[in-house]
């Protein structure tokens, strides 16, 4: 696998880790361990998605790299060939 | 509001088309237990619900649910890109191209069109919940055919992700049942 995709697959990872806690969260907001590993998943999600996104492009519209042209409508989209896997060629 | 994000919320990268597997896929994505009426069930509902758990939960497990339409949007279109006109008249998917070509179009997979008549929003929260509950059953059950007709694991791995979702939104929603029903045993509730 190249760079972007394992990069991007880790993000998927921490990501997916992050939004399963938020559920749990949501029926059970006292629980502290489930607190603290949300805290942990997202300071490594964050670091992924900086790393990422000042690599290969943005993940959202609110990510702006220091360019003259708007990279958000870089192919490819998650739903091109391999683009649930890499997005963003550069 | 949402902000949209670049990316599956799990990877898909199908590598080899089978135009009957997007047809029997295509059900969740407009089909009666699929992923749009999922989604805008929870996010009807949500509007109703009485404590702030139960607000959160309909709008997140709503907002999921678009994720999984995206999904499964994503695996009909690489299932059914490029495959030409007669070899889908050779594996009877040609009445779905007659109609709509290889777009994705929300219907099941005998072609009837998405309609809201597949979900239900009360201002009820325990007819709501319930109601949810069920769905997701539903939903899990359609997945588990689905994975038995599939032989690519490219197509089998993001089915099984998405089975597991509706294992995990049962627990949360039984969860929000209880705390809906703690909340109206506790105190005078009309």
């Amino acid at each position: 696998m190249d760079e972007q995709t394992t990069l991007l697959e880790q993000i998927m990872a921490y990501d997916f880790a992050l939004y399963d806690l938020q559920l749990f969260l949501d029926t059970h907001p006292s629980d502290a361990n489930a607190l603290r590993d949300y805290k942990i998943a997202l300071d490594q999600a964050e670091n992924l998605r900086r790393q990422y996104q000042s690599k290969f492009g943005p993940l959202t519209p609110r990510y702006l790299p220091n360019t003259t042209c708007w990279q958000w409508i870089n192919d490819p989209w998650p739903w091109d060939p391999k683009g649930g896997m890499s997005n963003v060629a550069l | 509001m949402w902000l949209y994000e670049k990316k599956t919320q799990y990877p898909i990268n199908i590598k080899k088309p089978d135009p009957r597997m997007a047809m029997n896929i295509l059900t969740q994505y407009g089909g009666p237990n699929g992923e749009l009426a999922a989604s805008l069930r929870y996010l009807s509902q949500r509007f109703s619900m009485p404590t702030k758990e139960t607000k959160a939960i309909l709008n997140d497990i709503g907002t999921e649910e678009l994720a999984h339409l995206e999904m499964i949007g994503t695996m009909v279109h690489q299932l059914m890109d490029k495959v030409p006109p007669k070899e889908l008249e050779r594996l009877h998917v040609d009445t779905l191209y007659a109609v709509h070509g290889r777009a994705v179009y929300p219907s099941d997979s005998n072609g009837v069109p998405f309609t809201a008549a597949y979900i239900e929003s009360m201002e009820d929260p325990i007819a709501n919940l319930n109601e949810n509950l069920a769905a997701e059953q539903k939903a899990r059950a359609t997945y588990e055919y689905l994975i038995r007709m599939a032989d690519d694991p490219d197509v089998i791995d993001p089915l099984r992700f998405l089975r597991e979702r509706e294992v995990v939104h049962y627990q949360r929603f039984g969860e929000a049942l209880r705390i809906v029903q703690e909340v109206m045993g506790s105190k005078k509730f009309y």
